[in-house]
């Protein structure tokens, strides 16, 4: 069709879009717990500060109030959730703390063939991802 | 009289005209006093030519109403009302008024009146109640409403006739049956039979007819949406838990033969460009489920059919080429009949084969039916002799799968030469949607592979043999633990968007209602299923194994089969009851059926670059019969039920095209479209003119469907008038031309010239530069030579320019996704597309495009920036320059407003109707002498409603003061995404003369408009592949 007679770059031999197209797969994941929090980049900092802050305070009267959050970011949302963790310390007046674990996970990305005679691939990549422990401590 | 007495009469008397005291006396007045007190029945008013009684308990009953209207006529005759406490002042005041002779004539004249008047009050009922409601609490009897013999009789009358009224409004019952038998189990059958001829139920209609507004739709009674407000909830079932549809209206054709000749015939009607086709090696091997869009024999950009998605059942001996293969075709059940004709001609399958016995005869069974229908009716009145015949009647069977199918058109056909058989498989199968992340654990919990038969148990009970016979082969046996173990693995997974799209995976398992729970639950993932070990990676990375997608469901007899053996809910049940231990499990051992299903993954979301594998879930397959016995466990297990309306939702979030309203070019979208407007205008015409949006002079022209072709038309003009006075002349002279033309684009041109020149100077890498750069005239000749060498094969040259479609080729839409994109500064966007740099929007680059697809349109999705929610047949329009000012100093500016327009037709329409006025005046005045039949042609034709545009459509792009670009399908406030989204289609040609013209800081903003707003919001453009 048209793209015999337009011009191909150099780029495209790394990734040959003529015969793939890359399709990102959702990260495994695990089932979660209340206490959980997976950040994301696409939410509001703010409103995923407060969502941490509510679960930690619990309900008007501190009812529900859990102990301990783990706050989880992947790949460019590590740095927001070291954000979120920090600044729940901070705002704690002491009562807060926090740990953090690193880990690898594994993503899967899919290349749908474009044309019929080709197979589908996987491909496996790693991502490092945070996982933080908030936890409330009694002020000695 | 006493006192208290007295002045309760002058109370009710308040209003009594004077006369009526009067005429009568004072002691005929104390006598009515007391009959109106006491109620008690008095000799002389018996008298009167009426029921007396009657007349005085209406007259009390209304004493305002009556008075009101005699009022006229008594002060017509002279006749005054009594003052307040006029009655104690009547015998003393009488005396003074008394006239001294009366004449006979008048008096009785005035007399006459009156009665006349009483008269007509009285027979005239002005209250809207019935007559028994009037009657005082004392005379009621239970039961008044139903038997008019319990009212007192000179009430009966009335009562007969207000019965009869009623009778009219209510709907007729059939009489010759009572409730009782209405109800009787076999009654109840024929009746669904009978009621099910014309629009065909699903196995799941009596559970959805309780719970949904059901539409008749496409020969099916479909349940459009939950009678509960449940529209959130059902997002949130799709996005956090599990929304349930029953999707068994969809058509399955059934394609039996040699790979090589499928694929032959099969691949006029697909094309590569439009993605994988039949032939995909993963979906060939029956690994994978496809989907594809189908064409007309060799006509491939235009004449579109619909989108299809199929599967293939693998292979038995990989690697034979000379062994009979099976293919499915799942439909749209609008799409059907075309494709069903196009692949019967592609084919070559003329020989239709008539039912054999291996298919029930329609013919037979339907017989059956009236031989049974007519039975009953001839015993009306012999109760007693039904059980005898009960037992002759008692083989009468619910229709299972099609019984609209009409019994001399055969569903399958043979070719003799390519040996392809084609089999309609419509309602042969059950087919359930579950979306959502827990539908993995809902279907683990209610579905448990069967158990294998071993050969210890007694073979003599069990009526399942194909069961037995496949227990007897130990390949068999390991291939359904294979089966099983994968199943029970993906209860371990939390997203069926984890799992390869399209994963195909068969699966042979006991009866469902046997592990039913005894509430409704909640089903959950369960954390300790959850291990991240080897067996779940491989699933995640390669998917279900070939082997395991086998399934027996593909073998019609073994279908059958379980369909007839499958034991009734009441014998289930019955079981149940007669355990020891109540509430126990139920153990059938070999009785217990065996179904073979099919599970499918359906990919959620897959384009674009947020919210990934929403909407992804399974499908399941189970053979006919067998709907309710596997719907229940699903709900009891927490899922929720969608409905037409739902499925809309789902493919709106997931920004793909719905079946058959987002195909403009294809038959079945084309009726859609029709359709609904006609609904629209219908809907639009029962508000009064006041109360509806005077479409005119908002600027909409077509609010109720959209004219896509006068859009493509229009664009189509436009470039080429566009085109040509660039050749003719200095680019101001283009300039001038497009001011006089409109001055939007006018506008914005003057940006867009030099940068379009500037583009084809700098385009150094382009090897073919020279000849693309060549004078105009030479361009224009060398168009269809150019149409010939880029076109993929003869047939898209051949094709006639004019016509519509909408683009589909995966490349193009590729590098228009790529253009859309606002190709800005900022560094993510750079890096993440370094392969874009290579095909810049410049004027060779879509030239040849536009010249292969001059009349085009593209499928873009739309999302608001700000405030704003769109809806259908939103216009899509281009930002003028001013716009994009006032945008750059404000951020939250909303966008312009649309001046009122004129409305041309309101004065017309206006004189028309003074005209029949004018006419039915003179109608009215010389009734009889003039000739009406040939009257004024105006006045015959029919009035046209005001607020829409009559006649042709006018230049549909230029009519407003933006350019319009295309029109919104579907739209609506997106939960998904928390602003307004909207999925359209724009003209390709427009699109491309709007991205070239844009600054690359703001390509693809468009604006929006729906068609009762004047406020135009700003939204930006994409293309998804």
């Amino acid at each position: 069709m048209a793209e015999n007679r337009e011009p191909r770059g150099p780029v495209e031999a790394e990734l040959d879009p003529v015969e793939y197209t890359l399709r990102k797969r959702l990260p495994h994941r695990l089932p979660r717990r209340p206490n959980d929090i997976y950040v994301n980049m696409k939410t509001d900092f703010k409103a995923q500060l407060a969502r941490c802050q509510k679960l930690l305070d619990g309900g008007a009267r501190g009812q529900n109030a859990c102990t301990e959050i783990y706050i989880h970011g992947l790949g460019l949302a590590i740095n927001r959730a070291i954000n979120i963790a920090l600044q729940l310390q901070a705002g704690s007046f002491g009562s807060l703390q926090v740990a953090a674990n690193t880990s690898t996970v594994e993503l899967v990305d899919e290349l749908e063939p474009e044309t019929d005679a080709r197979e589908p691939l996987t491909r496996i990549r790693n991502n490092s991802a945070i996982h933080i422990r908030v936890f409330r401590v009694t002020p000695k | 009289m006493s006192n208290a007495k007295e002045r309760k009469h002058a109370k009710k008397m308040r209003n009594q005209p004077t006369n009526v005291t009067l005429s009568s006396g004072f002691a005929a007045e104390r006598s009515m006093k007391h009959h109106i007190g006491g109620g008690k029945p008095f000799n002389a008013q018996k008298q009167e030519p009426h029921s007396g009684t009657t007349r005085q308990r209406q007259t009390r009953m209304t004493p305002h109403s009556l008075s009101e209207p005699d009022g006229n006529e008594l002060c017509s005759s002279k006749v005054t009302f009594k003052k307040k406490g006029g009655w104690k002042a009547g015998p003393e005041g009488t005396s003074q008024e008394i006239p001294k002779y009366i004449t006979a004539s008048t008096f009785a004249q005035a007399r006459a009146a009156e009665i006349r008047a009483m008269l007509k009050a009285v027979t005239q009922k002005s209250s809207n109640s019935l007559v028994f409601q009037t009657l005082p609490r004392h005379m009621r009897r239970r039961a008044m409403s139903h038997n008019v013999r319990r009212l007192p009789r000179r009430l009966q009358e009335m009562a007969q006739k207000e019965a009869e009224k009623a009778v009219h409004q209510k709907k007729e019952h059939s009489k010759n049956k009572c409730h009782k038998a209405r109800r009787c189990h076999i009654n109840r059958v024929l009746e669904f039979n009978r009621r099910q001829k014309k629009n065909m139920w699903l196995e799941t209609h009596i559970w959805h007819a309780k719970r949904f507004h059901m539409v008749k739709k496409w020969g099916y009674c479909l349940g459009e949406r939950p009678t509960v407000k449940s529209h959130r909830a059902c997002y949130r079932a799709m996005t956090s838990r599990c929304l349930l549809q029953d999707l068994s209206y969809y058509c399955c054709l059934e394609l039996k033969g040699k790979e090589e000749e499928i694929l032959k015939a099969l691949s006029q009607m697909c094309s590569m460009d439009t993605g994988l086709t039949f032939a995909a090696v993963h979906c060939l091997s029956g690994k994978r489920q496809g989907s594809l869009m189908l064409y007309r024999a060799n006509k491939y950009p235009r004449e579109v059919l619909g989108p299809a998605t199929f599967i293939w059942r693998a292979e038995t001996t990989p690697g034979d080429p000379s062994e009979s293969r099976q293919l499915w075709i799942w439909l749209h059940p609008t799409l059907k009949q075309d494709i069903l004709e196009e692949i019967k001609t592609v084919c070559q399958c003329t020989e239709p084969i008539r039912p054999t016995l291996g298919i029930p005869d329609p013919l037979q069974t339907q017989s059956q039916e009236k031989n049974q229908a007519e039975l009953p009716e001839e015993q009306i009145g012999k109760k007693r002799k039904r059980k005898d015949n009960g037992e002759i009647v008692k083989p009468i069977k619910k229709v299972i799968g099609d019984g609209t199918r009409d019994p001399h058109q055969p569903y399958a056909w043979l070719s003799l030469t390519t040996g392809i058989l084609i089999s309609d498989l419509t309602t042969e199968m059950n087919r359930f949607r579950l979306i959502g992340p827990l539908s993995h654990s809902i279907l683990t919990e209610a579905l448990k592979a069967a158990a294998v038969h071993t050969e210890g148990q007694d073979t003599e009970e069990t009526p399942h043999h194909w069961w037995m016979e496949a227990c007897k082969n130990p390949d068999s046996v390991c291939l359904h633990r294979k089966q099983e173990a994968v199943f029970e693995l993906l209860g371990g997974i939390t997203s069926p968007a984890e799992i390869p799209a399209g994963t195909v995976l068969g699966l042979t398992i006991g009866d469902p209602r046997i592990n039913l729970p005894q509430k409704r639950t909640k089903a959950s993932t369960n954390p300790e299923k959850c291990l991240d070990n080897e067996k779940v990676r491989q699933l995640l990375l390669e998917g279900v194994p070939v082997e395991c997608t086998h399934s027996f469901i593909w073998d019609q007899d073994i279908c059958k089969s379980v369909t007839e053996n499958k034991i009734p809910d009441q014998d289930l049940n019955r079981m149940r009851s007669e355990l020891l231990v109540p509430g126990s499990q139920l153990v059938l051992g070999s009785r217990e059926s065996k179904i073979p299903i099919l599970l499918i993954q359906q990919p959620g979301r897959v384009t674009g670059e947020d919210r990934r594998g929403w909407g992804s879930g399974w499908d399941v397959l189970l053979p006919k019969g067998w709907g309710m016995a596997f719907w229940i466990p699903f709900i009891y297990r927490g899922a929720r039920v969608g409905g037409l309306k739902e499925t809309v939702v789902h493919s709106q979030y997931k920004r793909s095209p719905s079946i058959p309203g987002d195909f403009p070019d294809c038959p079945a979208g084309i009726l859609f479209a029709e359709e609904q407007a006609k609904n629209l205008l219908e809907k639009y015409k029962r508000r009064p003119p006041a109360k509806r949006p005077n479409y005119v002079k908002l600027g909409t022209l077509a609010p109720f469907c959209c004219p896509w072709e006068q859009l493509a038309q229009d664009w189509e003009s436009r470039v080429q008038a566009q085109d040509e006075s660039s050749i003719a002349s200095s680019p101001d002279g283009e300039e001038s031309d497009l001011s006089s033309g409109d001055e939007v684009l006018g506008a914005a041109e003057p940006a867009t010239g030099p940068q379009l020149s500037d583009d084809v100077g700098t385009s150094a890498f382009d090897p073919k530069e020279p000849e693309e750069g060549m004078d105009t005239e030479c361009q224009v000749q060398a168009g269809p030579e150019r149409v010939k060498d880029l076109g993929s094969g003869e047939n898209c040259a051949a094709a006639p320019g004019g016509q519509l479609c909408v683009l589909r080729s995966r490349k193009l839409l590729k590098r228009l996704s790529a253009w859309c994109g606002p190709s800005s500064e900022d560094g993510r966007a750079a890096r993440r597309a370094p392969c874009r740099r290579q095909e810049e929007l410049t004027r060779e680059a879509w030239l040849p495009i536009l010249e292969h697809f001059p009349r085009a349109l593209v499928w873009v999705s739309l999302s608001l920036l700000g405030k704003g929610s769109p809806e259908p047949h939103t216009m899509i329009c281009i930002p003028a320059q001013e716009d994009f000012l006032r945008l750059r100093e404000d951020r939250r500016y909303c966008g312009p407003q649309e001046p009122k327009h004129r409305d041309p037709f309101k004065s017309k329409i206006l004189k028309q109707k003074e005209k029949k006025k004018l006419e039915k005046r003179k109608q009215r005045g010389c009734a009889t002498s003039m000739d009406l039949a040939g009257g004024d042609p105006v006045a015959r034709q029919e009035a046209l409603p005001l607020g829409l545009w009559s006649g042709p459509l006018p230049a549909v792009t230029t009519h407003c003061s933006r350019v319009l670009l295309g029109f919104v399908t579907q739209g609506d406030f997106s939960m998904a995404v928390g602003c307004g989204e909207a999925l359209g289609f724009v003209s390709l040609t427009g699109l491309l003369h709007v991205l070239a013209s844009q600054p690359a800081a703001e390509r693809g903003l468009v604006l929006l408009r729906p068609p009762a707003s004047l406020q135009y919001r700003f939204a930006r453009i994409a293309i998804e592949v």
